[in-house]
């Protein structure tokens, strides 16, 4: 419990600190009067709308004092304005949040889906021929860029064989889901490979590892069934870097859709942080970077507070401490 | 590939598998001097990727990057050429040649990457040694801020930095000589700090509980020169190894951004930005894209390779003492 707290703790300081820097580093250089507000309605503002947006959202008080507005709005679902969008940003993300979402979702399942068996067959048969054969991949896999097999992809998929259309369209999967698989099936792959490459290494070498322990050896000598030994005995206990790695991972994953939506035009969170970020849109940055710290870190935590579920030793070490 | 795999290769993935074959004894026991072929084959790439980005003005078969190929006495039209003996890659969307573009593009992939390492295992390394050696609050403070860095996603940091300084070269002067490919390579040096800080601390930890240090402590050396001379030197087969897998890692976010549209200034070249500009008429000029996309795979993929063969060389090295 003590440690869930301060894991908690150390949660908030992190946000606090990201959302923080980055609302100075996004004001670094507006010194002059009036400046953010210039900036973020961008074009050539009357000075009548200047000082309304400077006296909306106090840009001419000091960091602490804005990001204290900025951070009780926030908390009350008010993500400010963007000016430039004229819509406000709440808005501006719920229009867009699912799409990321989505495709985040369908990576992470996706990635491990492949990945699990294929690392704990490999573990399982090592250095036979699957085994050289698909750690080979992975480790090009891994070596490949996002926009070169999104371009790779597209290739393939719609310029040779025409299956799936170039721009993406925005189709839920409650609206319409064959609709919605083909607009979102490549830019999901873009990020499933990668992801199940490099979670596919990790699982493979913790797995051979486990795979060498005593209990194992007992339990294969009490006559116990491979498939059982390997599912319920040694992958629970090979989990550990898995998880932390899916947890780094995160933010690959979200950079990964940054480069996937930009690639196949699908309206998500990435294209808005890319526009927002081109225009100094202030207020949509902050929002943006705000939710994906949460998101990230949240995750995180949730994976540390998992590690005592899934192994009681950490349990028994985390509550000793 | 992206920043965040910096996390996780090579030191988690490499230890782990390092005590798998250990263990099993199957891969490798004898240590093994002579790169891999794969890392001669990455070497090999990468030396003559070099000569040719170094020498490209000198090299009388590489067409300037703004010189129109011609064909019989006249302009290339519009990827007129594929690849062949006249223009290697083909010509692009303006009768340019590929080949050309690709290797000037080296340029600014290798730079960027280079300089962005150089800053971050200057500046991360220095944190991690001191945070690892001097422990307490030095060290919880280190931490603190490498996590606020790692949380947040690492494409997100780099469009909201590069954008920033951008949009600050505007309108400080003193910012002058911090064109594009400055920010750029700023912005990738300052995201990978945090990575090697965590990594090179981690390292720092154990190696001060070692004898040697303790040696040099009881001698009365300072903690200078105990960083300088004992523990930094025992970290270089860890910094190669991750500069190495960081240069590619950095190579491709630089693709990425430059795919993004931040990139170098018009008309200097890059393979991200020729990715981004050809990509929409793959089916006019396959060869535009594709060969752009596989400069940054193979140079990508050579980086890994080496960096993977300084990690199980080092790993032996380490293992025998």
């Amino acid at each position: 419990m003590r440690y869930a707290l301060q894991r908690i703790l150390q949660f908030l300081i992190v946000f606090f600190l990201v959302t923080f820097g980055v609302m100075v580093l996004l004001r670094v250089g507006l010194d002059k009067p009036g400046d953010p507000a210039r900036t973020m309605l961008g074009g050539a503002p009357s000075q009548q709308q200047i000082d309304d947006t400077t006296a909306r959202y106090h840009l001419d008080s000091n960091y602490f004092v804005q990001y204290w507005y900025w951070l009780t709005a926030m908390l009350q679902g008010d993500f400010g304005f963007s000016v430039q969008n004229s819509l406000p940003v709440r808005t501006l993300i719920e229009n867009r949040i699912m799409t990321t979402v989505l495709l985040g979702v369908y990576a992470v399942t996706f990635g491990l889906l492949i990945a699990v068996p294929v690392a704990v067959y490999q573990a399982y048969r090592r250095d036979r021929a699957f085994d050289k054969v698909s750690s080979g991949m992975s480790f090009l896999v891994v070596s490949v860029p996002e926009i070169v097999i999104a371009v790779f992809l597209s290739f393939l998929f719609v310029v040779t064989l025409g299956w799936f259309p170039r721009i993406g369209e925005k189709v839920y999967p409650w609206d319409d889901p064959v609709e919605h698989f083909r607009n979102f099936f490549l830019p999901s792959l873009v990020l499933v490979l990668p992801l199940a490459a490099v979670t596919a290494r990790i699982l493979r070498a913790d797995m051979s590892l486990t795979l060498q322990s005593d209990f194992v050896s007992l339990a294969r000598a009490k006559g116990m069934s491979p498939r059982r030994i390997l599912w319920r005995h040694a992958l629970p206990n090979s989990l550990f870097s898995l998880l932390t790695v899916i947890g780094f991972q995160l933010g690959a994953i979200i950079g990964g859709a940054v480069v996937a939506e930009a690639y196949f035009d699908l309206d998500g969170m990435g294209s808005l942080l890319v526009v927002a970020a081109f225009g100094s849109d202030l207020f949509t940055v902050q929002a943006i970077v705000a939710l994906l710290v949460i998101t990230v870190v949240f995750a995180n935590l949730i994976i540390d507070l998992l590690y005592s579920v899934i192994d009681p030793r950490i349990r028994v070490a985390r509550s000793l401490a | 590939m992206s920043i965040e795999t910096f996390n996780v290769t090579p030191t988690d993935t490499v230890e782990a598998r390092a005590v798998v074959e250990r263990a099993t004894g199957s891969a490798t026991p004898r240590p093994r001097r002579r790169p891999s072929a794969g890392a001669m084959l990455g070497m090999a790439w990468l030396l003559v990727l070099f000569f040719l980005a170094v020498f490209a003005d000198q090299l009388s078969f590489i067409y300037g990057y703004e010189q129109t190929v011609q064909v019989n006495g006249e302009a290339a039209n519009r990827y007129a050429l594929g690849p062949g003996w006249t223009a290697w890659f083909g010509t692009d969307g303006l009768g340019k040649d590929v080949f050309a573009k690709c290797i000037y593009g080296a340029r600014t992939s290798l730079f960027v990457g280079v300089v962005a390492t150089l800053i971050g295992l200057l500046v991360g390394g220095l944190i991690g040694i001191v945070a690892g050696y001097r422990r307490g609050a030095t060290d919880r403070v280190a931490g603190i801020v490498t996590d606020a860095l790692l949380s947040i996603p690492a494409i997100v940091l780099a469009i909201v930095i590069v954008t920033k300084l951008s949009t600050l070269r505007e309108d400080q002067r003193w910012l002058d000589w911090l064109d594009r490919r400055w920010q750029i390579t700023l912005t990738l040096g300052i995201l990978a700090i945090a990575p090697l800080a965590r990594i090179v601390r981690a390292q720092t930890l154990s190696l001060r509980e070692r004898e040697f240090v303790l040696a040099a402590r009881s001698l009365g050396a300072r903690t200078g020169r105990i960083l300088w001379r004992e523990i930094l030197p025992n970290l270089v087969p860890t910094m190669l190894t991750v500069a190495f897998t960081g240069l590619g890692i950095l190579i491709a976010a630089e693709g990425a951004l430059a795919f993004l549209g931040l990139s170098v200034e018009t008309p200097t070249p890059t393979w991200g930005k020729l990715i981004d500009l050809n990509r929409d008429r793959i089916d006019d000029g396959w060869w535009a894209t594709v060969f752009p996309c596989l400069m940054l795979f193979m140079t990508v993929l050579s980086f890994n390779l080496i960096g993977d063969w300084f990690a199980r060389r080092f790993d032996i090295r380490e293992a025998t003492i």
